[in-house]
């Protein structure tokens, strides 16, 4: 086990290597360089400034020695300055990683909350009612598209819901992640604390809707399968409870797939949510990195992707590793 | 990121928007346009002997301007503002190897110190803009010096030309530590302007509170004015116009909602009793550029480099319906590239009101016929092939407004005969070098729509074939390694008078050789003028003095005059009438 682990963290390192390559390769064949804007609104800009201003921000090299450059400094820990943010990319990342992991974190928290229970439950009532209801609103979360979701959800506790109750301040605020002017110092930790739940309610909610959805149904024809299995019966024919046999028996042997499931969405909670973080204001990775490449902010859009690129590799290890424990017939060596 | 003096990271319109609440220059432009003194004592003109206007001949001159400081000018932690903050900020600027995103004013550009509060900036050789304006910048020289100190030890260990790529970051590390978010929260900044930065949460918001040490008290006293002011940085517009319908934003900023949204039935509807909403005339002129490159196969064949076929087009365009179905008529028509609120605008240049008439007539003059009777036109050309008028429309893929002004143009030019072919993709591709600048190499083959920002400041450069002070040619063709934006106009008078308007510092004179320069571009058409777009400010009522017009602080900043904004309901007053300067959304 130990040797495969090595062996599995040295084949990191090449495939890292051509991923940060493939990476800053597609990154800097993007049309047009961070100057371009600049010289476009500058006509009075000669030959030898522009040629200087290439040099003076290493757009004079080729891709592959850029790449090299690039290289040497991320090993020794240094990803470079952000452009737009004045900051080193890796300080840059890191705060924004916090911001995004609290909001991932909590929506993939709500959706397993969610999502398993209701998908035994459903399971278990198969075709009643409540099976049905859940099978309905199950398709319309997983159908609904998330940007529509955020603003529906904003306008009803921002607008519409205040306006009819007479009120000026939002049920939950249109967007942002504190309020102005709150922090522990100045309000202590309760009313801080209180004040950034209220912020997260919309968001996390609109993230989870999705995955809770998917996940439902994922645990529901799982759990679907597992009961009509025959150990299923002989436990039932042996007398156990009827609870015994759905959460010992069949919730157990249902989760290993959603184990894999859940265990592959694990490095997605990392790079973030572009469309939830844009409509809520929330300075997360996903619009970093969606910022950083049209803004061509070289040093983030590599940092950000390369970081993400080793968290899926290592998250990948995990899971293998993990299959090994939870079912003892898988063996590595 | 805010206070980097030199643009050594980046400058961006919004931080331009908060940075005139921190930090106050030596003159600002004021609502109607003219210069006005911030931090100096007058503003420097000929008339007040503080301007000295030198001929080198051969069309060349110097200018020095002499500015004083006023006494009573302090930085937020109490130490005078003196000659010494302007002399840093031009030794960092001017040292070698510095980013500076504009070379052209800083190989012109000398500082002389006098004493604390007297100092002549000199420009070699001087354009009329250098007048506009604040001639240099300024930066705490008590807070900074020590680590530029730093900086430039660490520089000498290098070589400019080897390592500028090194030198740069050297450069962006100095300012980052009093610029970025941690820095200004650590309080390593200082401020001249109206208020400080208390806290700074990046993506998120931004707290400002009243600079005490601020020298100018508004009418009736600063008590009475706004104290604290929050930035708030909402990414998505829709969730910006569900934040002012929630009643979370009292104003919107010049870069915030597009001018669909700020019409939109929602919040109009609930605007009556709450909410102002103006269109303001900007500076952002909507335009399509022509290839006039002769050389270019289909702009021989459709005679694009006679100015006859682009005023057919331009007669055949319904700019003004346009205006009306689009905007309802909030976004003036532009005649030239000269805004109207300009004091150089030139009223009474050639019109090309919507004449489709006039149009087939034009084009029935250059031997353009409907040959086979498919409602589009043909001609024979001299080396005997039929051509058809199809062009080609380019613009930015995305950009709704944009693509339905193109639909809207294809359905006017397709009545006078016109075929256009839509060719549009990202931003990114079609403002790259590749495609871009080489119009001369038939890149794009046609019209191509897109928008200039022309500032109060603007020297017809984008026109320009020949810069006969400088030598520069600006059409992008192979033999000048495609810089410039002129795609093939040469028109000779106006290269001659815009070199004279360059260096002329008399405003009366100047407006002469401007105004003659707007009469050859209208009767031209280097390029199709379309409108001017005008920025939407939603305001809460009672909220006085945030305002914008075309010229306010260069471009349209509501900020520029901000310790005047305030609430009527606290004793603010009213110095400023918004309606002056824009038209309510909410009247039309």
């Amino acid at each position: 086990m130990i040797a495969y682990t090595l062996r599995r963290l040295l084949q990191m390192i090449p495939l890292l290597f051509f991923v940060s390559l493939a990476i800053y390769t597609l990154v800097a064949l993007q049309p047009g360089d961070p100057l371009e804007g600049l010289i476009f609104q500058n006509p009075h800009l000669t030959q030898e400034d522009i040629a200087k201003l290439k040099a003076a921000y290493g757009l004079d090299q080729p891709i592959h020695i850029r790449y090299f450059k690039w290289l040497g400094r991320a090993l020794q820990g240094d990803l470079g300055l952000s452009r737009t943010y004045a900051q080193p990319a890796a300080q840059f990342i890191y705060g924004r990683m916090q911001n995004t992991l609290l909001l991932t974190g909590l929506s993939f928290l709500l959706a397993l909350a969610v999502a398993i229970p209701v998908g035994v439950f459903s399971a278990v009532r198969q075709y009643s009612i409540a099976d049905y209801v859940v099978t309905f609103f199950s398709f319309v979360g997983y159908s609904t598209p998330v940007f529509w979701l955020g603003i529906m959800l904003m306008l009803l506790f921002a607008v519409w819901l205040p306006e009819r109750l007479g009120r000026f301040e939002p049920i939950f605020p249109a967007g942002g992640f504190v309020s102005p002017g709150m922090s522990p110092d100045t309000v202590g930790w309760w009313a801080y604390l209180k004040d950034r739940a209220w912020y997260l309610v919309l968001p996390v909610f609109t993230l989870s809707v999705l995955s809770m959805a998917g996940w439902t149904r994922f645990t529901r024809s799982s759990m679907l399968e597992v009961l009509q299995q025959d150990y299923i019966r002989t436990a039932r024919s042996k007398g156990l409870a009827e609870r015994v046999v759905i959460y010992k028996h069949a919730l157990r042997n249902a989760l290993i797939p959603i184990v894999t499931l859940v265990g592959l969405a694990i490095p997605g909670l990392f790079s973030g949510a572009v469309i939830t973080e844009t409509i809520f204001s929330w300075p997360g990775m996903g619009r970093a990195l969606f910022d950083s490449l049209l803004e061509k902010d070289y040093n983030v859009a590599m940092a950000a992707l390369v970081f993400l690129a080793f968290l899926t590799a290592l998250f990948n290890l995990l899971a293998d590793l993990a299959y090994a424990v939870v079912d003892p017939r898988i063996r590595y060596n | 990121m805010l206070g980097d003096a030199w643009a050594f990271v980046s400058s961006a319109a919004i931080a331009s928007e908060i940075e005139n609440f921190l930090w106050a220059g030596l003159e600002y432009i004021d609502i109607d346009g003219n210069d006005q003194p911030y931090l100096a004592t007058e503003v420097p003109t000929t008339e007040n002997g503080r301007v000295k206007v030198t001929d080198l001949g051969e069309g060349k001159k110097r200018i020095d301007i002499h500015y004083t400081l006023r006494d009573d000018i302090f930085w937020s932690d109490g130490v005078p503002i003196t000659s010494a903050d302007v002399a840093f900020f031009y030794e960092v600027g001017k040292y070698p190897g510095a980013p500076v995103q504009d070379p052209s004013y800083w190989n012109r550009v000398k500082l002389s110190v006098q004493d604390d509060r007297n100092f002549t900036v000199s420009f070699e050789p001087a354009y009329f803009y250098d007048l506009v304006g604040s001639a240099i910048g300024i930066a705490p020289a008590h807070v900074m010096k020590g680590e530029w100190e730093k900086t430039k030890a660490e520089i000498a260990k290098l070589d400019p030309e080897k390592d500028a790529a090194k030198i740069t970051e050297l450069f962006q590390g100095f300012v980052s530590k009093f610029a970025t978010p941690n820095a200004l929260n650590k309080g390593s900044m200082v401020y001249s302007g109206p208020f400080v930065l208390k806290k700074w949460v990046p993506g998120s918001s931004l707290e400002m509170v009243r600079n005490p040490k601020f020298f100018i008290t508004p009418p009736g006293g600063a008590d009475k004015y706004v104290q604290k002011v929050t930035y708030r940085f909402i990414g998505d517009t829709n969730a910006l116009l569900v934040a002012i319908l929630g009643g979370g934003i009292d104003a919107t900023s010049s870069v915030a909602l597009t001018f669909d949204q700020a019409r939109a039935p929602q919040l109009v509807r609930r605007a009556e009793g709450r909410f102002d909403i103006w269109a303001v005339p900007g500076v952002i002129w909507e335009h399509a550029e022509v290839n006039k490159f002769g050389n270019v196969q289909e702009v021989k064949d459709l005679m694009l480099d006679n100015p006859k076929t682009r005023q057919a087009i331009l007669y055949a365009m319904n700019r003004q319906g346009l205006v009306d179905a689009f905007f309802d008529g909030l976004q003036p028509v532009a005649d030239t590239w000269v805004h109207f609120a300009d004091p150089n605008a030139n009223p009474n240049v050639k019109k090309y009101p919507y004449d489709p008439e006039k149009a087939k007539q034009l084009l029935a003059e250059l031997g353009w016929k409907d040959l086979d009777g498919d409602g589009y036109l043909e001609r024979k050309t001299d080396d005997g092939r039929t051509v058809k008028f199809e062009i080609e429309y380019v613009t930015t893929a995305g950009n709704r407004i944009r693509e339905r002004t193109q639909v809207f143009f294809q359905n006017d030019l397709k009545k006078v005969g016109i075929k256009v072919k839509i060719n549009n993709a990202p931003s990114s591709v079609v403002f790259s070098n590749d495609f871009f600048s080489k119009a001369y190499d038939g890149s794009w083959k046609g019209l191509f729509e897109f928008a200039w920002l022309f500032g109060i400041v603007d020297d017809a450069g984008v026109f320009t074939c020949k810069d006969y002070i400088t030598g520069e040619t600006y059409v992008p063709t192979p033999e000048n390694n495609y810089s410039g934006v002129n795609f093939g106009w040469c028109n000779e008078e106006f290269d001659q008078l815009r070199a004279k308007a360059m260096i002329e510092f008399d405003a009366a004179k100047r407006k002469q050789y401007w105004q003659k320069m707007q009469e050859i571009w209208a009767e031209e058409l280097p390029a199709l003028p379309f409108y001017w777009r005008s920025n939407p400010l939603v305001v809460k009522k009672g909220l006085v003095n945030f305002v914008s017009s075309t010229y306010f602080g260069s471009f349209g900043y509501p900020t520029t005059n901000a310790w005047l904004i305030g609430w009527a309901e606290n004793g603010a007053q009213q110095v400023f009438d918004q309606a002056k300067y824009g038209i309510s959304a909410l009247e039309q």
